[in-house]
């Protein structure tokens, strides 16, 4: 790794910026997966006493404008050059942790739909900055050969923390201990955005120079990726379908009390201990994986983990439904550990995979239609999906059958494609070999 | 017991039913409930199970409790993978993997009796055909008290050792170089390869059609491991004073596999140390295609 390097040679301001990058990083996910996707639910349907239906229909709108505004953002970003301001960048961020804060520390008190319509709407523009904003850091902090192992220390953080760490999961202990963790981060970002103190100044003079150093990913080497081209888009696929995927099965798995309160909501603390240490695992594994192959390698991962939880989640709901003696017992810890597993590679790899798609100059725009449209607009699609087979009366078994349909399908559409390409290339080459003339092939021989 | 849980037991069932001949789609399975089961030998004729479990085919009991009364015979094998059975009459032949057997006094199993987990509890009075107790094998096995079958196994993987280093070292040579310079790679896909592979032919398994096939997956990544195995023998033959490396391999796999007994004899951590080169040699396999090509990462520019 180079960062034991940087540690050997004693480039602290380096050292430093990966610290306050997984900081950041782990901070902005672990609010996401808390916060917002789990209380916000608490807040509309328990405090404000609107329906499911509703408050996904919500969630669905926070999605969708996250997206335009992260686009948006992105796009601006990279036009105005702040992407590689890493002092424009930090303000913005310290702008978009006020509103966080504001907006953390009012939730609780929200009791009316309209209420609870605007703070959705000001949290969408708040993180649709954020998020282009934090992953453009990448290119101000992280060496390309690091940013695998830097992306599992942050999946890693985030999912053991979320797990393991007890909480009630209701807006008002998220609210208050959200609203303990970023006042000190106020404090340091607004430290180091605003060179409040020399040393401090110092530091970000050297971290703002690096993008030159790190700022090209590993995919755009030689030619960069561009933004319309399918080098860009297939990846940006294959996410929204890894999200889309997730985000439909879980959203009935945390529906049905059996299967959440036996795994992440379960009152074993060692059940929620052992589901941490799997995401741990399985972000360190994606991470070791992502630095010894190539991407296509990991998304057939998480597309065959996906395929194979979902096989045990339907196979034990068929066999329950045989057999009801079988279903009688607690539902099994192995399938929820799949999950987390599955779960921390796909994260793993959305982490590293759009600064390595980008270039200093398209970071932002890449950032932002990458995590908008595989993150958020699949999490709309698929909330609205949700409701739509909710209202149908789809069972569990149906739905869950039909995600792990989706996960198989999308595992096969990935090898087919992978060969295809392999053939397109090879069958390139025979051409370049039977048009080719004769001095050129003696050349590729002796060369 | 889970579905997840009972599903590798009723896996082996179905292995042992395929192996033996038998038709595995016939077998009935008990979950839960009380069950009574048997031809009655005194009236000659008729069956008095009740329940759903009065086929042809192997008998199951995976919950609930079963008895054979006295005065009853069961003709089919049966299989206890948990819950409670208790024998007063007649078996046949009865194996099992996991739950409680009992076999009263005046009880008769003509066949065997089979032991591979759970408890089985016989009574003096009982009448065994003959018994085996693989469970209490199992925690009594060592090299000092079984020193043939040990040494059995030495020497087939320091013969097998030897063979394939005289033959292709270039073999081994790739797969020990991914086993020494790339063993996190090789242990993230061994570990993940392994387990998927693992499910996916046990899932195979319970499609029926699929069985063999289930059963030939599972000798493979059994042949994997054992591959893996010669390769460390063949890594550790290298650092050994011998100059020939068909001896050398042959050396280092005898020894290979008698430090791995060693290992597992420390308590917990033995077991992890076991799992760890297991996986890493696994992965080594799979990521050198067989040691047909070296490993090479992929390459990170910056």
């Amino acid at each position: 790794m180079r960062f034991v390097d940087h540690v050997r040679a004693g480039e602290w301001h380096t050292v430093l910026g990966y610290l306050l990058f997984v900081a950041l990083m782990t901070a902005g996910y672990y609010y996401n997966v808390t916060f917002v996707q789990l209380g916000l639910i608490d807040l509309g349907t328990r405090l404000v006493g609107m329906s499911d239906t509703a408050v996904s229909a919500w969630m669905a709108t926070l999605a969708l404008s996250t997206f335009v505004v992260a686009v948006a953002a992105g796009v601006t970003m990279d036009r105005q050059d702040w992407s590689t301001d890493l002092r424009t960048k930090l303000r913005l961020l310290l702008g978009v942790l006020v509103v966080q804060f504001v907006l953390t520390a009012a939730a609780p008190h929200i009791r009316t739909v309209s209420a609870f319509g605007a703070w959705i709407l000001v949290a969408s523009v708040a993180l649709g900055i954020g998020f282009p904003v934090s992953f453009s850091l990448a290119i101000d902090f992280i060496p390309v050969p690091d940013r695998g192992p830097v992306a599992a220390a942050i999946t890693a953080a985030t999912y053991f923390l979320a797990n393991a760490v007890p909480i009630e999961w209701s807006i008002g202990a998220f609210s208050q201990l959200m609203v303990l963790a970023m006042a000190p981060g106020l404090v340091v970002l607004g430290v180091v955005a605003f060179d409040l103190l020399a040393p401090v100044e110092d530091l970000v003079d050297d971290l703002a120079d690096q993008y030159e150093q790190f700022g090209t990913g590993r995919f755009c080497y030689g030619v960069p990726v561009k933004t319309r081209s399918l080098a860009f888009f297939a990846p940006v696929l294959l996410m929204f379908g890894v999200f889309f995927i997730d985000s439909l099965g879980f959203l009935r798995i945390i529906e049905t009390p059996a299967l959440i309160l036996t795994s992440w909501q379960s009152p074993e603390f060692s059940t929620r201990l052992a589901i941490g240490v799997v995401h741990v695992v399985g972000a360190l594994m994606a991470g070791v994986l992502y630095v010894n192959f190539d991407r296509n390698g990991l998304f057939l991962w998480v597309f065959a983990l996906f395929g194979f939880t979902y096989v045990l989640y339907t196979s034990d709901l068929r066999a329950a439904a045989l057999f009801p003696a079988l279903g009688r017992d607690a539902p099994s810890i192995v399938n929820p550990l799949f999950y987390a597993l599955t779960v921390s590679f796909y994260t793993t790899l959305n982490f590293a995979l759009w600064p390595d798609l980008s270039t200093a100059e398209t970071i932002g725009t890449h950032s932002a239609i990458g995590v908008g449209m595989a993150g958020w607009l699949a999490t709309f699609v698929s909330t609205a999906v949700a409701l739509y087979l909710d209202h149908a009366d789809v069972g569990l078994l149906t739905h869950l059958n039909l995600v792990n349909a989706l996960a198989l399908l999308f595992f096969f559409a990935l090898v087919v494609g992978i060969y295809l390409r392999r053939m397109l290339a090879v069958a390139r080459e025979g051409e370049g070999v039977t048009e080719g003339d004769a001095e050129s092939r003696e050349g590729e021989v002796t060369g | 017991m889970t579905p997840t849980e009972i599903i590798p037991l009723l896996l082996v069932v179905l292995l042992l039913l395929a192996g033996s001949g038998a038709e595995p789609d016939t077998m009935d399975v008990v979950f839960e409930g009380n069950h009574t089961l048997g031809t009655d030998t005194s009236a000659g004729t008729g069956a008095v199970s009740t329940g759903s479990t009065g086929g042809d085919g192997a008998l199951v009991v995976g919950g609930g409790t079963v008895t054979v009364p006295a005065n009853a015979s069961v003709s089919s094998p049966v299989f206890v993978v948990g819950g409670d059975l208790r024998i007063e009459g007649q078996v046949d032949d009865l194996r099992v993997l996991a739950g409680n057997v009992t076999v009263t006094d005046g009880a008769t199993v003509t066949g065997q009796l089979e032991v591979i987990g759970g408890r089985a509890s016989v009574a003096d009075g009982a009448t065994v055909g003959s018994r085996s107790d693989l469970a209490g094998e199992l925690q009594g096995a060592s090299p000092t008290r079984s020193p043939a079958g040990f040494l059995f196994q030495v020497g087939t993987l320091a013969l097998v050792a030897g063979l394939l280093a005289r033959r292709n070292p270039a073999l081994l040579d790739n797969v020990g170089d991914s086993v020494v310079n790339h063993a996190a790679v090789s242990g993230v896909v061994g570990a993940i390869a392994g387990l998927s592979l693992l499910v996916l032919f046990v899932y195979m398994a319970f499609t029926l059609l699929l069985l063999p096939l289930s059963a030939v997956g599972l000798l493979a990544e059994f042949g994997i491991v054992v591959y893996s195995y010669v390769v460390f023998g063949y890594l550790v033959g290298r650092r050994l004073p011998v100059e020939r490396v068909d001896v050398a391999s042959a050396a280092g796999a005898g020894l290979f596999v008698v430090a791995l007994e060693l290992l597992g004899r420390i308590p917990l951590l033995g077991a992890l140390g076991q799992a760890l080169l297991v996986a890493v040699g696994f992965g080594a396999v799979l990521i050198t295609y067989f040691g047909l090509r070296e490993f090479e990462p992929a390459e990170i520019p910056g």
